[in-house]
C-alpha cells in the first residue's frame, strides 16, 4: 500500500516538476546505515535506508517525503536461539509546501510534528550523534507523524536575532502506514547568531482519548569559535517529566577537520525521564530510568560516518543494563533529472 | 550521590566550554574588524551566504561535501522550510552554494 502511494505520487511529481522551470530539478537525498545495539544479553541488527525526495516546482511549490525502510534482526529468545528477521516501512512525512512570503510557509500533508528539537531536526540517522532517540521524545509528539497542516517561518529575521514560529493542526488518521492523532500545538524559538544559541519552547494539546497538554522547552548551541554543539530539550506531560542534553566536540583544532584526529568527535548524552502517571499507550518508559552515555564518531571522506557509544541504563524496581551501540551511516544525495555534474 | 557527581563533572564541562566559546567569540571579532572589508558585492553575498549557511545550517550537520548548482538549488528550497529560513537567507545561502 505504502509502495503504491509513493509510486504514484512520485510519477506526479515528476511530471509537474518537468513542466516547471528546467532549474527545479527534484532531488533524492537521505542516508543508509547499519546499526547494531547490544542491551544487556540482548544483540540487535538493523539496515536502514531514509531516502528524502524534493521536489520543487515553480518559484513557490515544494513536495518533500521522507520514508524510513528498516530491518530489525535479532535472535529468537532474545539472547538466545536462531535470528530473526522483521522489515519495517515508514512513511515520515510526505508534504506539499507553499512560501507564501518570506516570513509564512503554508504545509499541508503528513509532516513531522514540530515538539522541541529532536524530532524534526535531529532524528535523521545521519545528523543524529546517537543511534537512538532520547526517551522523552515521546512526549508531545503525538507518534512523531502528524496529518494536517501547519504555518512556520521566521518572523523576525536580521543580524542580531531571529524569532522563528510553528504552529500546527493534525488530525485523527487510522489508515494503515498514515496513522496520527488529532492534536494542535506550536513552537516559538529565538536564535542569537552571533553566539549561535537557540532557546524555544513548545506546546501540545491532544484532542482525543484522555486529553491532555505536553510543554516542553529546547536549547541549541553552536559557538562559531569551537567546533562544539550542544543540544538539550526538557518536556513535560501528564505521564510524566524528563530531559536529555548532549553534547559533541569535533577535534578539527588538532590538524584540521580532514585530518586522521580532526575528523573525531567525541561525544556525551545524559537523559532522565521521571514517570508520575501511567497512561497507555504513551511510548515512554514505564518507570523512571536515567542513562548517561559516552560515544565517539568518526566522520570519513565521502559522507561516511562511524559511531560507537556506551551507555548504563538505571531503571527503577529493575536490573541495570550497559548498552553499547555502533553503526556505519552514508548520507547521499543525487538529481533525479539529467542535468551538469558535481 | 554518583549520579549527582555525573551531573555536576557535565555541568563544569559545558559551563567551561561555554566561557571559552565566547572568549574565542570576542577575539574573533576584534580581528574581523581591524581587518579591511571585502570589495565587490558578490563577494559579500558569498560571505554573508558562507555565515548565515554556518549560523543556519551548521547548527544541525555537516556541510555536503560535493554539491552542483542544480542540486544546490532543491536542497535549499528544502533547508528553507526545514530550517525556517527567510526568503533572504535561502538568496544569499544559495549564492555561496552555487555561486
Amino acid at each position: 500500500m505504502l509502495t503504491k502511494i509513493f509510486r504514484a505520487v512520485t510519477l506526479i511529481l515528476f511530471v509537474l516538476s518537468g513542466a516547471s522551470a528546467q532549474s527545479n530539478i527534484p532531488i533524492i537525498s537521505g542516508g543508509a546505515g547499519f546499526l547494531t545495539a547490544t542491551r544487556g544479553d540482548n544483540t540487535f541488527f538493523q539496515p536502514v535506508v531514509a531516502p528524502v525526495l524534493v521536489v520543487p516546482f515553480g518559484e513557490k511549490w515544494l513536495v518533500e517525503s521522507r520514508a524510513d525502510l528498516r530491518g530489525f534482526i535479532s535472535r529468537e529468545n532474545g539472547s538466545t536461539g536462531p535470528y530473526q528477521g522483521q522489515f519495517f516501512a515508514t512513511l515520515e512525512y510526505l508534504q506539499l509546501d507553499y512560501n507564501a512570503n518570506s516570513h509564512l510557509t503554508i504545509t499541508a500533508g503528513r509532516f513531522l510534528t514540530p515538539f522541541g528539537i529532536f524530532n524534526e531536526r535531529i532524528s535523521a540517522i545521519w545528523i543524529n550523534k546517537f543511534q537512538d532517540a532520547p526517551a522523552i521524545v515521546a512526549i508531545g509528539t503525538a507518534g512523531g507523524y502528524s496529518d494536517g497542516f501547519m504555518l512556520r517561518g521566521a518572523l523576525i529575521s536580521n543580524d542580531r536575532y531571529v524569532v522563528n514560529y510553528t504552529t500546527y493542526f493534525s488530525t485523527l488518521s487510522t489508515v494503515n502506514k498514515l496513522e496520527s492523532e488529532r492534536t494542535f500545538g506550536g513552537r516559538l524559538g529565538v536564535f542569537i547568531p552571533s553566539v549561535g544559541l537557540e532557546v524555544g519552547t513548545s506546546y501540545q494539546r491532544k484532542l482525543q482519548d484522555q486529553r491532555m497538554n505536553s510543554f516542553g522547552t529546547h536549547l541549541s548551541w553552536t559557538p562559531s569559535a569551537l567546533p562544539l554543539e550542544v543540544k538539550g530539550e526538557w518536556a513535560h506531560s501528564l505521564s510524566g517529566h524528563g530531559y536529555w542534553i548532549q553534547g559533541g566536540y569535533r577535534l578539527s583544532q588538532l590538524g584540521g577537520p580532514n585530518s586522521a584526529i580532526g575528523r573525531l568527535e567525541p561525544v556525551f548524552r545524559m537523559q532522565q525521564f521521571f514517570r508520575s502517571r501511567h497512561i497507555a499507550g504513551d511510548s515512554l518508559p514505564s518507570t523512571n530510568v536515567r542513562r548517561p552515555e559516552f560515544g565517539l564518531n568518526y566522520y570519513l571522506p565521502k559522507e561516511v560516518r562511524l559511531n560507537a557509544s556506551y551507555g548504563r541504563q538505571f531503571i527503577s524496581q529493575s536490573t541495570d543494563v550497559n548498552v553499547w551501540e555502533f553503526g556505519i551511516t552514508y548520507r547521499f544525495l543525487l538529481q533525479l533529472w539529467p542535468g551538469e555534474s558535481k | 550521590m554518583r549520579h549527582r557527581i555525573v551531573i555536576a563533572v557535565a555541568l563544569a564541562c559545558f559551563w567551561s566550554m561555554f566561557v571559552l566559546a565566547v572568549a574565542q567569540t570576542d577575539a574573533k571579532l576584534s580581528q574581523n574588524n581591524s581587518k579591511s572589508k571585502p570589495s565587490g558585492a558578490t563577494t559579500r553575498s558569498q560571505t554573508d551566504g558562507e555565515k548565515r549557511f554556518q549560523t543556519n545550517c551548521g547548527r544541525c550537520h555537516n556541510p555536503p561535501e560535493a554539491i552542483s548548482p542544480r542540486e544546490a538549488r532543491a536542497v535549499v528550497r528544502h533547508m528553507r522550510i526545514r530550517a525556517m529560513l527567510s526568503a533572504e537567507d535561502e538568496k544569499l545561502i544559495l549564492e555561496f552554494l552555487a555561486p
